[in-house]
């Protein structure tokens, strides 16, 4: 057998062993091309998950000031309890929950999310740890391994101003939101703006994170940079913010609200710059920069009154009297009326004997200013028995009505401007009768106060439709140069001035001896219309629309009270203060804040179910 | 007659220079980037010592070239007891290294006896198949030649380190196929190994493979009898894995064996796994062209255990990439085929058997090492060839090249012998 092997046997072996070598080593080969070419980026992705640590550089968010600078937010050092979850032994959780105060559920549920996120990257346990739980958790950290800690900033409140709703809140990112922004830098325990200013001006405030990837080896020890470093990403700082809203003029509209459900909203009616934008009853900003507690988060939602409501953008209700000057305009502007023609008032509308569209007074002939002046109903029945209900509705959605706008805020309700097709989805068969009581600003009708002080803005200047907006400027960081935001330029109004002037100058003769008189400015002419607007659920809304000074307006305003009755009572005294605020900076009539302050809304029933549910246009 | 250096093969010595090379830029790699603050300092020093060794064993080349072929052919079997000498004295005053009983320290150097004996058992097995006649029955000679390489591999299990005790097990069927056994005893021996790979693989693929290999014996020999056998064989190293994994070894040993088929599986995930994972993603991400000398980010945290001994292999993949993975491949292709080629220039079967001993020592090292690293065998601690950290495994794989050099330089010295007489 073996001895047969001469010369060419010999060296046919070797040209097999060769071949063997080859092959064999053409195997590994292949393997390495599958590893090395083919395979390379899944394991590119697994070294760089083991090896790089992401170090976060945090700039500053951006802090928020009012028109003249008065600083509403800024941030005050806080820090932040971090967690690596693969170095992390979940036997400490108890210590941790104790040494923190914190429920242990709350950190075992921040280290589920925390391990899904990245096992061998830090992540926050805990937001807002006050220096003495840090220290004393500090103490133990021999105990906590894989527990570090992070200085972060949380938000301020400097100033009395709460303009909870205006600036809203930041709050931990989670769920959803974090899986959608991951690529953009977020991480778990990153503070993302909620509502209001601080989430429409999220991505300005917050500037850009910065990222030192560093290479840590196998012990977790920090190496060196990662890759020299040219992954690494400078840090943006956030930009700040200046408003349009006025510090003082926002105080004082705030503490008028006391005991008083409602909104106001100011605007300068040349810019659609908003002045001051209230909604009571609001909420402590300062509470969102502690952990909050779901008890705490559960009251704000539960409660009746609904602070977390934006009544100033959300609360849709009938405007009243309010909206007298708009018909009046646009039935001048439809030609179904012309200045001099009288309508005759005996106390009631013809149109339905009497019954339903009744009158507060026997006004006789009355033409349309003296009209809106005395506010006569008859008056405005007929105008809108005379109007095409869709020209109507076309003028209205032209000052906003009915509609959402495109502006930094974010929660808006369209509200309800009827038109044909409307009355005809929801009641089939109709008559002129439905369309009448929106002539009186109730019945089938649904504005904001938002959308009234834009309304009046436009009376003021005559025919300005202008965007109202609570940003005025950001403030680039390195230069500290000033950027204006890019809000629409007015647009005219598709009503003739004169018209408009027409309505300006009856609301001016509403403060001189109509309803509005109790409520004049000293000194200043102004112009304005009471509203009182029927509420199903208890007392009369108290409305208030007016504009200031007559020449040349600053400011427009909008006003509305819950319950609170008749227009000039409750929301008059508040808008008339505001603007004598706002435009010589001082009050110079004490007694009517005093009676002011004096004022309630109706308080609220209690609720026989937790929740209450309302149609959010039908009310 | 020829002169010395006419006869000497230059471009072997290249080869080597250059798979050392590779493996003192791999080990500088691991202990000199500013990733190295953290390691010990006897760990930092490792490339010094490895150049040191590198220069003991140039040495030793010289030497070896000098010394004339009468003299290995000598001393062979001294040589061969020497080492088991050695190994036995290991046994009893040897030191612990790593859970091997296979070092003897002399002064200020230690040496693995294991590594050493394979150039002693090399040498006594060429000089066994050189001294051999023809009356000599074949069966003996190959009982002979397996108990001669079996009693060093029973020495290292003994020693506990049983990767190098199975690089002793897999030279036999070399030797035996460059010592002429017949093709179908070969395969018949190499038939198990491959049965037993792919039983730990895939158990249907390794029934199927004992099926074929039944079949292609009874094709190719016409005989029912045989083909029997070779199902016989393959299919009971089969049963005999099987039965081992399932009921005779313990589950660290069975994971050992069985991580490299799904190494990131969570069992294995923090065991042996954790070698293989690391391993893989250190070679995958190096890509096409790598991340550069010392920029390897696996290799710069530790992130492979064993990096510059026995995962060396990850070191060059990573820092260098396809290219210089495949490049270290390429150059051990060369060298093996060329110790080859130059075992045939010899014409004398003791040279030959030098030359093929070495190509068989290096292709297991080589297979068995890359095969770990690239996961593709099961992990076997053995050395890299040349590249590994390791002074006494560089000494031995360099001793037993420098014999085959002197040898193939000397070759005319070698042929008055004739072939087989």
């Amino acid at each position: 057998m073996i001895g047969d092997s001469g010369l060419d046997s010999q060296s046919d072996r070797a040209r097999i062993f060769s071949i063997v070598i080859v092959v064999v080593l053409g195997l590994l080969m292949a393997r390495l091309v599958q590893l090395q070419v083919i395979n390379t980026s899944e394991y590119t992705g697994e070294s760089r998950d083991n090896s790089m640590r992401e170090l976060r550089v945090l700039p500053a968010r951006g802090a928020v000031m009012d028109r003249n600078g008065i600083v509403l937010v800024d941030n005050q050092p806080a820090f932040s309890v971090r967690v690596t979850p693969r170095y992390f032994d979940p036997n400490s959780l108890p210590l941790l929950a104790e040494l923190l105060e914190v429920n242990e559920e709350v950190l075992v549920e921040r280290l589920r999310q925390a391990s899904e996120f990245r096992e061998y990257l830090p992540s926050i346990l805990l937001n807002g740890v006050p220096f003495d739980r840090l220290s004393r958790m500090l103490e133990r950290i021999d105990d906590l391994k894989g527990v570090d800690y992070e200085a972060t900033q949380k938000r301020r409140y400097p100033s009395p101003v709460r303009a909870s709703h205006a600036l809203g809140y930041v709050r931990e990112i989670g769920g959803d939101e974090l899986t959608q922004r991951q690529s953009s830098g977020y991480r778990p325990g990153d503070l993302i703006g909620q509502r209001g200013i601080e989430r429409i001006y999220e991505q300005d405030l917050r500037g850009r994170m910065g990222s030192d990837f560093r290479l840590v080896n196998v012990h977790g020890q920090d190496v060196s940079s990662f890759r020299k470093g040219v992954e690494d990403v400078d840090p943006v700082p956030g930009r700040d913010l200046i408003l349009t809203l006025d510090a003082d003029l926002q105080a004082l509209a705030e503490s008028l609200f006391v005991n008083k459900r409602g909104a106001a909203v100011a605007i300068d009616p040349s810019t659609g710059e908003i002045l001051s934008l209230v909604s009571k009853p609001d909420f402590d900003l300062d509470q969102f920069t502690r952990q909050i507690t779901s008890q705490q988060w559960a009251g704000l939602n539960a409660s009746v009154s609904k602070p977390l409501f934006n009544r100033a953008t959300q609360s849709v209700q009938m405007p009243g009297s309010t909206w007298k000057p708009l018909i009046a305009m646009i039935a001048l502007q439809e030609g179904v009326i012309t200045p001099e023609e009288t309508v005759h008032c005996a106390g009631y509308h013809p149109m339905g004997r009497g019954k339903f569209f009744r009158c507060m007074h026997v006004h006789g002939d009355i033409s349309v200013v003296r009209a809106i002046q005395e506010s006569c109903n008859t008056f405005f029945f007929e105008m809108m028995r005379r109007l095409d209900v869709n020209a109507f509705a076309r003028h209205a959605r032209q000052l906003g009505f009915g509609q959402t706008t495109d502006t930094d805020i974010t929660e808006q309700q369209a509200g309800l401007i009827p038109d044909s097709s409307y009355f005809n989805r929801t009641h089939g068969r109709w008559t002129v009768g439905y369309q009448m009581n929106i002539g009186v600003g109730q019945g089938e009708l649904g504005v904001t106060p938002f959308q009234m002080a834009r309304y009046v803005a436009a009376v003021a200047t005559e025919g300005l439709v202008v965007t109202p907006h609570l940003i005025k400027a950001s403030v680039d960081p390195e230069t500290g140069a000033l950027e204006a935001p890019d809000v629409p330029p007015p647009t005219p109004l598709d009503i003739r001035a004169e018209y408009v002037g027409l309505a300006k100058e009856a609301m001016r003769r509403v403060m001189v001896n109509g309803t509005g008189r109790g409520v004049q400015i000293p000194g200043i002419e102004s112009g304005g219309k009471t509203g009182t607007a029927q509420n199903p659920r208890g007392r009369d809304d108290s409305v208030f629309i007016m504009f200031a000074p007559f020449e040349n307006p600053q400011i427009a305003v909008a006003v509305m009270v819950e319950n609170a009755g008749f227009g000039g009572s409750a929301a008059a005294p508040i808008a008339s203060l505001m603007a004598e605020q706002y435009i010589t900076g001082a009050i110079s009539r004490e007694w009517l804040v005093s009676r002011m302050l004096e004022t309630r809304s109706d308080p609220l029933p209690e609720p026989k179910t937790s929740v209450e549910i309302r149609d959010a246009t039908g009310d | 007659m020829r002169r010395w250096y006419q006869t000497l093969d230059y471009v072997t010595i290249l080869l080597w220079l250059t798979l050392v090379a590779f493996g003192l830029v791999a080990i500088y790699s691991t202990t000199h980037s500013p990733a190295a603050e953290f390691l010990p300092l006897s760990v930092r020093q490792n490339y010094y010592r490895q150049f040191m060794w590198v220069g003991i064993s140039t040495f030793g080349i010289l030497i070896a070239l000098l010394l004339p072929v009468r003299f290995y052919q000598k001393t062979a079997y001294l040589a061969y007891a020497a080492s088991i000498l050695f190994l036995l004295a290991a046994l009893v005053f040897g030191r612990e290294i790593n859970g091997a009983k296979s070092w003897i320290t002399f002064g200020p150097m230690s040496l693995q006896v294991s590594e050493l004996a394979k150039v002693g058992t090399i040498l006594g097995v060429s000089q066994l198949v050189a001294s051999r006649r023809g009356t000599q029955s074949d069966l003996r000679f190959a009982v002979t030649m397996i108990a001669m390489v079996m009693l060093p591999a029973m020495l290292v299990v003994l020693q506990n380190d049983a990767g190098t005790a199975l690089v002793f097990v897999g030279l036999i069927p070399v030797l035996l196929f460059w010592s002429g056994v017949p093709y179908l005893v070969l395969l018949l021996l190499l038939a198990p190994a491959v049965a037993g790979y792919l039983s730990v693989v895939s158990v249907p693929w390794a029934i199927a493979f004992s099926i074929a290999f039944g079949l292609l014996i009874w094709w190719q020999t016409q005989d029912r009898k045989l083909g029997l056998i070779g199902v016989a064989v393959s299919g009971g190293t089969v049963a005999a894995v099987a039965l081992a994994l399932l009921k005779v070894l313990q589950p660290h040993q069975v994971a050992r064996i069985m991580s490299f088929t799904d190494p990131s599986a969570q069992e294995y995930r923090y065991g042996v796994g954790f070698h293989l994972v690391q391993s893989l993603a250190a070679i995958g991400s190096g890509g096409l062209t790598g991340k550069g000398f010392m920029q390897g980010t696996q290799t710069q945290g530790r992130y492979v255990p064993e990096q510059s001994t026995d995962f060396v292999f990850s070191v060059i993949g990573e820092e260098f990439g396809f290219i210089g993975s495949a490049l270290v491949l390429i150059v051990f292709a060369v060298l093996l085929t060329r110790l080859i080629r130059m075992g045939r220039q010899m014409k004398h079967p003791f040279g030959m058997m030098v030359a093929a001993g070495a190509a068989g020592v290096y292709l297991i090292h080589i297979v068995v090492n890359v095969g770990m690293a690239t996961a593709v065998l099961p992990v076997i601690g053995i050395p890299l060839p040349f590249i590994s950290y390791g002074g006494s495994a560089l000494l031995a794989h360099t001793g037993i090249l420098a014999v085959a050099l002197a040898l193939h330089m000397r070759r005319d010295d070698l042929s008055i012998y004739g072939f087989y007489t």
